[in-house]
């Protein structure tokens, strides 16, 4: 062990100082580039995610190479497929640690994949950036454990407020992913509902390839709420959209904004119409950074919206290159960066500063859409 | 009341989306005696040459059904032309192998191809709603019903009234006479393999269009609810698998209904072990019917092992023990410590599958109750981790005996169904029995491997250890292969009524296998949670159970050694093919089918 944390020190100090006389040359093509490891799903069930991952990261990457790079130096990443399986991901882990080229690692995607893998990180010093990672015990793994995700604790009473102050909704369905983060995520939504005085008259939980909701939305349709709440991501929150419809049920609709994606008004179509999210950004939101990130992934893919995964990876690669430019290439002088980053600029937050006392960013920014004319647009305070 | 009505409806209208994939897995069954799980990868290209056809194409609907059936047609000759009849004089269980691997190629493929984004398949039929109880239903419900009775009915009437249907049935009845009578096998086969291609590919199309969303990972859930669908109305009945799949429908709906939606697939699977229970050959099998697997062993035909001298294999230990010594990387440690915790998982399933010939898809499970035990032991009890691995071994072996004691007295597929079923239900159980399992957000912090108060963390320690207790395993295995209780193991598999002539209780000796083999997986299930220090409901899915299922063939069924070089072998194929990327998981199916296809008795051969 502590072999390899002197051999990657040595490794990695070399490396600063070849980068700092690369640097005093100034010449890009001359420096090897600062090397990002980045371990999640490529195949597998989870393939879309990763796919978005890289649209994101590769937008951030363009334009951290144009703006001069990290002190001179190129950034860029290596991806490995893990197909969000734990035991691939351990070994990822393995291969990343001991390869003293890669000074930060980035992901895994799942809980059971991340998490499995956390110890060799922690072990080997390297930290372990979890940007999608909303599971609470996350970045308890230890002290190289960091994570951009969304708190469900901020974001959940976002949504709840939206639900029932705004939208005045008094006995909610509640609809979620049965996984770690549909599951914590519904815990926040219920109790900070029930605060703001509304009843939850039924929660119904489902398993990720479930695609029939029919007898769901007919124990819903009897609890007899006045609206729905959507614990999902884009595809089974359309499906869902789109049965409730079928089935009779008129009630409002609102979901978390894990649903805010192009794809869900595609596969939602009519149905999705109305329907109201709680999400971080929206693309008439006049701050810098956000303009700048849908201006920017429109013209490099061709037109296509980003959606919320496309916009975690792009903070997280920006996220890293702030790290990095402070911390060096120094494996735990980067650790030490990430309490010291402050105010990065971000889609999701704003402003990103890590709370050091759980690793985590706090303050996400919030804005009410709703789905009118096949479009998210901010919500007028208009009812539907 | 009128809530009970709305149940029935939707159980009804969901069923007639699994008989759809149910009417050709039945087909399939019916003449070849396969469960083809490349069904569902059919399925999903169908699903997307749908999309082509209606997307960029904008065909109208009647067109692009016939484009849909065509093309899936075409592409189910072809598997059966390349894929499985090269394989028909080998052992029973390649062509099984085969589809699993032409699954994995098919559902790469469309991946490679469209990205495994999920796209909208819009309907092209009217949007007009009849009010039905409380819902409403479409006209792709009925349309979709349409298909589903319309296209058994037909089949039905084929395989009983006219001369190639007479044939399809004689060569499922008994492929030689049949040939001596005149029938032309192969064209039988081919015939059926695109009849049913065709079904699944327009069901695709269908259920697509249905959801308004095709994705890539449609395949293996198709498949699942199709095969539960298809043995509860009786494998390879095609009127059977229709009714099959309706009560399947209705069976989850009135489980939605009664207990929640997280229960859903609970009941679907708890649905097919009673069925296999108490009527093993499916609800609609009449007596007349030949019984679905030959009496006797042809499923899995002896070979001759390839033999390995002693010191061979003394010399292989010998280097892999000493290998962290060398300078290798920790990356290599990591694959390899994989790789032996599969072994683990292989030298139980192939003592299981291969020695006593109860080949089982739902291993996984048992992977899931040492690591659950052994996680929850140390953690909450405090137990010392070595004690607890070992108490998560005997929690798999007898738990996993008691689950599995049901399916005893089936044969040949029906236990794998069944074991795949049980499989499904443990894990179901683990994500609903949250006051135990802690559900879907599983358990965190699980203290690290370590033995005699002395903490196992450094790579090279984890290696030894895991490397030492598969070593261990695979001694007592061989010891006991060579026993006489191995004999009488081989004597069941080969011949049970023989065996049983010889006074031998079936019943006490499967529990043997499975005691014991429960009891290496339960080890290999206790470590990893360990290693991990995080599982969930996920963790031991069952892709791990068509993993270790995979393990096992490669290596020759019944091969103490074949076992742990098809682990290291399928840990390592899809590593060293990292560098390609998207790309490695379709050279891994190819690899895989030709390994198959050159090397159907495994590498090693059956013992």
């Amino acid at each position: 062990m502590s072999n390899i944390n002197r051999r990657t020190l040595i490794k990695s100090s070399l490396s600063a100082a070849i980068a700092g006389t690369a640097f005093s040359r100034a010449a890009f093509a001359d420096a090897e580039p600062i090397l990002l490891g980045v371990s999640g799903p490529l195949t597998g069930p989870n393939a879309q995610y990763g796919t978005q991952w890289k649209q994101g990261f590769d937008l951030a990457l363009d334009e951290i190479q144009a703006a001069g790079g990290i002190n001179g130096r190129k950034l860029a990443y290596t991806f490995e497929d893990s197909q969000s399986d734990p035991r691939q991901s351990v070994a990822i882990a393995q291969k990343f640690v001991s390869d003293p080229r890669i000074v930060l690692e980035l992901g895994d995607f799942s809980s059971p994949a991340s998490m499995a893998a956390s110890p060799i990180y922690q072990r080997g010093g390297l930290v372990q950036f979890g940007f999608t990672n909303s599971h609470p015990d996350f970045t308890k793994g230890g002290d190289f454990m960091w994570s951009t995700s969304v708190s469900q604790a901020d974001e959940q009473p976002l949504l709840a407020r939206y639900a029932v102050k705004s939208l005045g909704l008094k006995k909610l369905a509640v609809l979620h992913l049965n996984t770690d983060w549909g599951r914590t995520s519904r815990d926040y939504f219920n109790n900070a509902a029930k605060e703001y005085g509304a009843e939850i008259v039924v929660t119904e939980g489902y398993i990720a390839e479930e695609r029939d909701f029919r007898s769901t939305l007919v124990r819903v349709r009897d609890a007899n709420p006045d609206g729905l709440v959507l614990i999902s991501y884009y595809s089974d929150g359309a499906l869902i959209a789109r049965q409730a419809r079928q089935v009779g049920l008129k009630q409002v609709i609102c979901a978390a904004s894990s649903v805010y994606s192009p794809k869900f008004l595609e596969l939602g179509g009519d149905a999705v119409e109305d329907v109201h999210v709680g999400t971080r950004y929206f693309p008439e939101d006049p701050r810098p950074e956000v303009q700048k990130f849908i201006a920017g992934f429109k013209k490099k893919y061709n037109g296509l919206e980003p959606d919320a995964f496309n916009a975690y990876s792009y903070d997280a690669m920006n996220m890293a290159a702030a790290v990095v430019k402070i911390g060096g290439t120094d494996r735990k002088a980067i650790r030490d960066a990430f309490a010291r980053v402050k105010d990065v600029p971000s889609v999701i937050f704003g402003t990103a500063t890590f709370d050091v006392a759980t690793r985590r960013v706090k303050g996400a920014m919030n804005a009410e859409l709703v789905v009118r004319k096949g479009q998210f647009a901010l919500w007028d305070g208009k009812p539907t | 009341m009128s809530s009970w009505l709305d149940y029935t409806i939707n159980g009804l209208i969901v069923g007639n989306v699994y008989a759809l994939v149910a009417v050709g897995l039945a087909l399939i069954f019916g003449v070849s005696r396969l469960i083809n799980f490349a069904q569902g990868s059919i399925y999903l290209v169908g699903a997307y040459i749908g999309w082509v056809a209606v997307v960029q194409l904008h065909t109208p609907l009647p067109l692009t059904i016939i484009f849909v059936a065509v093309v899936a047609a075409l592409v189910g000759v072809i598997i059966e032309r390349f894929g499985l009849r090269p394989l028909q004089n080998s052992v029973r269980i390649a062509p099984l192998l085969a589809t699993i691997g032409i699954s994995f190629v098919l559902d790469q493929l469309v991946m490679l191809t469209f990205s495994p984004n999920p796209r909208a398949l819009p309907s092209q039929l009217p949007d007009v709603r009849f009010q039905v109880g409380g819902g409403t239903i479409g006209p792709l419900d009925l349309l979709i019903a349409g298909v589903g009775i319309s296209s058994a009915l037909l089949l039905f009437v084929f395989l009983r009234y006219s001369k190639l249907g007479w044939a399809v049935r004689a060569a499922s009845q008994d492929r030689d006479a049949a040939m001596q009578m005149g029938v032309d096998v192969n064209r039988v086969n081919q015939a059926v393999f695109g009849i049913a291609a065709a079904l699944g590919g327009v069901s695709g199309l269908l259920v697509g269009m249905y959801y308004n969303q095709i994705d890539t990972a449609m395949s293996l859930q198709a498949t699942l609810k199709g095969v539960v669908a298809e043995v509860v109305g009786g494998a390879g009945n095609v009127p059977g698998a229709v009714v099959g799949s309706l009560l399947l429908g209705l069976v989850e709906s009135y489980g939605v209904a009664v207990f929640g939606t997280s229960y859903r697939n609970l009941f679907a699977f708890l649905l097919l072990v009673v069925v296999l229970v108490l009527r093993p050959n499916g609800l609609f099998a009449s007596a007349r019917q030949a019984p679905p697997e030959p009496l006797t062993g042809t499923f899995i035909a002896p070979s001759r092992p390839v033999r390995i001298p002693r010191w061979a294999l003394a010399v292989a230990v010998a280097a892999f023990a000493i290998l962290p010594l060398l300078p290798v990387s920790f990356y290599i440690l990591q694959t390899l410590i994989n790789a032996w915790l599969l072994g683990m998982l292989a030298l139980s399933l192939t003592l299981v599958a291969g020695t006593i010939g109860q080949v089982s898809l739902g291993h996984a499970a048992l992977l899931a109750i040492g690591a659950y035990t052994s996680a929850l032991l140390s953690l909450t009890l405090s137990v010392p981790v070595g004690l607890a691995i070992v108490a998560g071994g005997l929690m798999s072996a007898a738990l996993g005996t008691i689950l599995i004691s049901p399916s005893f007295r089936l044969r040949g597929h029906y236990v794998s169904i069944a074991t795949l079923a049980i499989g499904e239900i443990v894990s179901l159980v683990i994500l609903n029995w949250e006051s135990v399992t802690r559900g879907p957000i599983g358990i965190s912090g699980i203290p690290p491997l370590s033995l005699f108060g002395y903490d196992l963390i450094s790579p090279n320690s984890v290696y030894w250890f895991s490397f030492a207790v598969m070593v261990v395993l695979a001694l007592l295995q061989a010891r006991l292969l060579g026993s006489h209780l191995g004999r009488s193991f081989r004597a069941i598999r080969d011949d049970d009524i023989a065996a049983r002539a010889y006074g031998l209780s079936l019943n006490r000796y499967k529990s043997l296998a499975f005691i014991f083999g429960g009891f290496a997986a339960g080890v290999s299930g206790g470590i990893a949670a360990h290693l991990y220090s995080y599982i969930n409901h996920e963790t031991f899915n069952t892709q791990q159970s068509i993993l270790a299922l995979t393990v096992v063939i490669l290596g020759g069924l019944g091969n103490v050694v074949g076992a742990i070089v098809g682990a290291v072998a399928l840990v390592g194929l899809p590593e060293v093919f990292r560098i390609a990327a998207e790309y490695r998981i379709l050279i891994y199916g190819i690899v895989l089918l030709l390994l198959v296809r050159f090397r159907p008795q495994g590498l090693l051969g059956t013992i």
